[in-house]
């Protein structure tokens, strides 16, 4: 099957893709060398050279490297759960963090520090369940069929049950202000102190929908050209329907699980590979291999860069950058149906 | 109160006698100053649901008055009201629960004629300011001026600056509005979450004595609020509801499609503009008062067009609606964990969810 | 802060001096300024955990308080001085209906009491506001004088702070003695890394006092309770002699498993000497007056001084 992704791209796509990845080589490098503390670039040349000393050594193999390879899988998580999201809903405003994930999991958070869990020692997985169930929820009461002929209800609803969540979360808060202290430093996404172990934890759910993802490739590319077409073709739209959403979840429920809910990644990877791919979903997932840790990566440096000493959240940055893509999305002449 | 002027001119009402009106309305004539006579047609059922409402909203303000963390007997009451009563009591009710009161009348019916215009105007029961950020960029103002980042201005007028920026940030954005005013919508949804992110951020970066002070601003509440603000919101409720209902008329064409509108003689894009206008003042002066509380927006005019005559938009039954529910749910955050108060915008929230749920799962219909 | 307390010690004395001339009702400076006190208040609610320590180290229970940051009563280092007391609100929403309820004849209100809630308030009885003073060592000496002179108690709660300066300092000297290490660090441990506490609280206050040296890494900006979550990167910077770790559970130990998760945190010369001290944030990080002093005190001397 992955044949059917394999076949597709021409020379202009393979060009633009490896311009991209070589882009990409660039960040994760730059993401290696910089840092928020005393480490500086030379230092950390150093190691990477096979010398160095303890500290930079350290830095580099213990903090750096890992939260740029959980930077790596969260782009790709978040970059491909927003292209398939879109291409199934057939809307480009599809993004797993309008759709109440971010709400989500911060419910289920707050949920977790009132069950007597500590923000210091909270599993991931809370996060994770919560983040899940909120975009489950969305999805399926706005009900995928209909959203099609209305591409805002989808965000609306998204909308709506983002504010629903966010009071019932002050509810819970209000009882408790320890976990009100400790959620502010869990409601926005950041790759500060990851560590490899808790990408390992999540690899299984990536792989899965990775698999996912090549076994439904050519039935998506089939059923954008409209239902009776991909029927035609021999391809059940239900059934690629609901294995696209158990993909979407698996992906957002692990970046959300390792990083936090980061906000408008899966809008401004899919339009950027849209922009740069034409709508193929194909070719559009191809592209978004490489965008979507090109854009945390960069993030995240920035992160640690524009307040050092201290981090700034990663949430924050994204949402900065995903605002004027979204409204680009709005202010293209017609609202695009895909 | 769906209000439509028959015969404004005076030569055809002489001319002809006047119709029987049609089944379900009343005919209100009388004799014009300068001779002649004009006509209103009142929809029976609208003005007995607002009669209804009214009459709710009444029982409502009077058991409001007397429930609270101490209860009074109905007797101490009217003592109270009536000038007398003993001085705690008159304290309670008078300095404690009276202005509490209005600001809940007043911010309950302004948002709620806010979400009714809106909603009206996207054909969609979903769109209402709160759920399209104007309430987010409210809370990032007041929430930056509480948390000190060099701004003077009250957390009141900043929550107003904030509305209003939110809202000039989406109209610029979506210059030309786009059809049924979804554009306007979206980018509102936008706006919003980058406010979120804001107002998330500052929050991350303060004390917890800072984050407690900005605490109010974020889930909405009534309790000792601003008294200027709530001034501001009277007088600028009085204005925004005049001219809803003047443009009620416009608004329930808008119904239709845009070509069916503009057949009728409706000027859809200019009252598109105005309509919007009306609804995000009325939810910023709001929110200056009681901090986020959206979700009224929402339940008031839902109430109101259950109980309303499906022909016309519900101004009047909305702003009705959304006093009372404002109170109600204001008297349960008072009563239910006494001594703790529980905010009003939390009640409305847990109360209107799942009634958004409902909306949610609901077949898709349109609000015509 | 000597610019603030040089013109309150007059103040004081010019107080003291009325009180015992005008036995009936005297009147204190506060933030909204001056306020008529009956002479011994009988019926006091406070809404401050730094009033509610002051009360009850002048020897007067209050009828009602509002809960301790992070519980659903007051701060649990105050159990020992304490019965029952009525919950007028938490911090964040204070309940003006049951303040009223409990008929008080003076509340005693925290620095940062919104005017609107000021305005409602001193209807219902004499509040005292004192003014804010940001964060300062000793701005809780001045609070704590202050309620006290409107208590009309304000001898006792001067022989209070002289018991914990004089307790502090021959605790200093006993380190001094021992040849104890004495750099210290205040932080709370969040996800993303640590908040740095200012060394200007009332709690690092009382740690400085007692002779330890107490740093904030040049983290903490100006004005402000902690810092932003440190960049793990950075780590060494709150590497100290002893590293106290607050936080808001009952259980401390499991804000130090927490930490003890990061490599980062594990590589610190201070935790591999093991002088990492968990303690109670309630007492460590919100509340403040005498009593929470002496608690603070105590704290120290068991891991300082065994």
């Amino acid at each position: 099957m992955s044949q059917a992704l394999l076949a597709r791209p021409g020379p202009c796509l393979a060009a633009t893709w490896l311009t991209l990845a070589l882009l990409l080589m660039g960040v994760v490098l730059l993401s290696v060398l910089l840092g928020a503390g005393e480490v500086g670039p030379s230092r950390a040349l150093a190691v990477l050279a096979g010398s160095g000393d303890p500290e930079a050594r350290f830095v580099v193999g213990s903090l750096r490297l890992p939260r740029t390879l959980v930077g790596v899988a969260v782009g790709l998580a978040l970059g491909v759960a927003g292209a398939l999201l879109q291409a199934v809903t057939r809307n480009p405003l599809a993004e797993p963090g309008l759709l109440g994930v971010s709400a989500g999991s911060a419910f289920a958070v707050a949920v977790a520090l009132l069950l007597g869990a500590s923000a210091t020692t909270l599993r991931v997985s809370a996060a994770q369940l919560g983040a899940l169930a909120g975009c489950l929820c969305v999805l399926s009461v706005t009900r995928l069929r209909g959203v099609g002929s209305d591409p805002v209800r989808l965000v609306l609803a998204g909308a709506a049950f983002s504010g629903l969540l966010g009071s019932l979360t002050a509810l819970l808060l209000l009882f408790d202000q320890r976990a009100a202290d400790e959620i502010r430093f869990w409601v926005i996404g950041s790759l500060s102190g990851r560590r490899a172990d808790d990408l390992l934890a999540v690899l299984p759910g990536l792989a899965l929908a990775a698999a996912i993802v090549v076994s439904i490739a050519r039935p998506l590319a089939a059923l954008s050209l409209g239902e009776r077409v991909a029927a035609g073709l021999g391809h059940r739209p239900g059934r690629v329907r609901l294995l696209v959403i158990v993909a979407v979840a698996l992906l957002v429920g692990a970046a959300t699980a390792v990083a936090g809910p980061v906000a408008f990644v899966g809008l401004v990877v899919p339009f950027a590979a849209r922009a740069l791919a034409g709508p193929d979903i194909r070719r559009v997932l191809w592209l978004c291999l490489p965008l979507g840790p090109l854009m945390v990566i960069s993030a995240d440096i920035l992160s640690r860069l524009l307040v050092a000493p201290s981090e700034m959240p990663l949430g924050v940055l994204t949402a900065l950058c995903g605002a004027p893509v979204l409204v680009a999305v709005v202010r293209a002449r017609r609202m695009p149906i895909l | 109160m769906s209000l439509f002027p028959l015969a404004r001119d005076a030569t055809a009402a002489k001319r002809a006698p006047a119709l029987p009106p049609p089944s379900g309305c009343w005919r209100l004539a009388w004799q014009r100053p300068g001779g002649g006579e004009a006509s209103l047609l009142i929809t029976r059922r609208s003005a007995l649901a607002n009669a209804g409402l009214l009459l709710a909203l009444l029982v409502a303000s009077g058991v409001y008055l007397a429930l609270g963390s101490v209860h009074l007997a109905p007797r101490s009451l009217a003592a109270v009201l009536v000038g007398g009563g003993d001085p705690v009591a008159r304290f309670m009710v008078i300095e404690l629960r009276l202005p509490r009161l209005v600001a809940a009348c007043l911010t309950g019916a302004a948002f709620a004629v806010a979400g009714c215009l809106m909603q009206t105007l996207a054909r969609n029961r979903l769109a209402t300011p709160g759920i399209i950020g104007i309430d987010n960029g409210a809370t990032a103002f007041a929430v930056a001026s509480v948390v000190g980042l060099g701004v003077s201005l009250a957390p009141p007028a900043m929550a107003l600056a904030g509305a209003a920026t939110a809202a000039a940030i989406t109209f610029g954005l979506t210059a030309g509005g786009g059809s049924r005013g979804y554009r306007f919508i979206v980018a509102g949804i936008g706006v919003g979450a980058v406010f979120g992110a804001v107002t998330q951020l500052l929050l991350a970066r303060v004390d917890m004595d800072t984050a407690n002070a900005a605490y109010p601003w974020t889930v909405g509440t009534l309790n000792a609020r601003p008294a200027g603000a709530l001034l501001v919101l009277g007088a600028g409720l009085a204005v925004g509801l005049a001219m809803a209902l003047q443009l009620s008329r416009a608004l329930s064409l808008m119904r239709f499609s845009d070509a069916v509108a503009q057949g009728l003689g409706s000027r859809v894009g200019c009252r598109r503009w105005q309509v919007l206008a009306v609804s995000v003042l009325l939810t910023g002066l709001a929110v200056a008062v009681a901090g986020p509380v959206g979700m009224v927006g929402l339940i008031g005019p839902e109430i109101a067009r259950s109980l309303s005559c499906p022909r016309g938009v519900p101004i009047v039954a909305s702003a009705l609606a959304g006093a009372l529910v404002m109170v109600l749910a204001d008297l349960l955050g008072r009563v239910l964990l006494a001594p703790i108060e529980l905010p009003v915008g939390i009640v409305t929230a847990v109360v209107g969810g799942p009634w958004l749920l409902w909306i949610l799962l609901r077949p898709h219909r349109s609000l015509a | 802060m000597p610019f603030t307390l040089l013109p309150r010690r007059p103040l004081l004395v010019l107080m003291m001096t009325l009180l015992t001339t005008h036995a009936h009702a005297h009147s204190v400076e506060t933030a909204h300024g001056p306020v008529e006190v009956a002479s011994d208040p009988q019926r006091v609610v406070t809404l401050h955990e730094g009033a509610l320590d002051t009360a009850l180290a002048a020897g007067v229970t209050p009828l009602g308080a509002v809960t301790t940051r992070g519980g659903d009563g007051v701060a649990r280092y105050l159990d020992d001085y304490l019965d029952e007391i009525a919950i007028v609100g938490v911090v964040r929403e204070i309940n003006i209906e049951a303040v009223l309820h409990q008929r008080p004849d003076l509340i005693l209100a925290p620095p940062q009491l919104s005017d609107e809630q000021y305005a409602l308030l001193s209807r219902i009885a004499p509040t005292v506001v004192p003014p804010a003073q940001g964060f300062t060592r000793e701005a809780w000496k001045d609070d704590a004088r202050l309620y006290a002179q409107a208590l009309g108690r304000a001898e006792q709660i001067e022989a209070a702070i002289v018991d914990v300066e004089g307790r502090a300092a021959e605790m200093a000297q006993a380190i001094e003695e021992r040849g104890i290490d004495s750099g210290a660090t205040l932080v709370r441990w969040m996800p993303q890394g640590p908040l740095v506490m200012s060394s200007q609280l009332f709690s690092t206050g009382v740690l400085a006092a007692a002779g330890l040296e107490v740093h904030d890494g040049g983290l903490v900006p100006e004005q402000a309770g902690h810092s932003d979550p440190l960049s793990l990167e950075n780590l060494s910077r709150i590497d100290d002699d002893w590293l106290f770790l607050a936080t808001l559970n009952e259980d401390g130990e499991e804000a130090l498993a927490g930490a003890r998760q990061s490599p980062a945190f594990e590589r610190l010369a201070v935790v591999q000497r093991d002088r990492v001290v968990s303690v109670d944030g309630q007492l460590w990080s919100s509340a403040q007056g005498p009593l929470a002093a002496q608690a603070i005190l105590d704290d120290l001397e068991r891991v300082l001084l065994p």
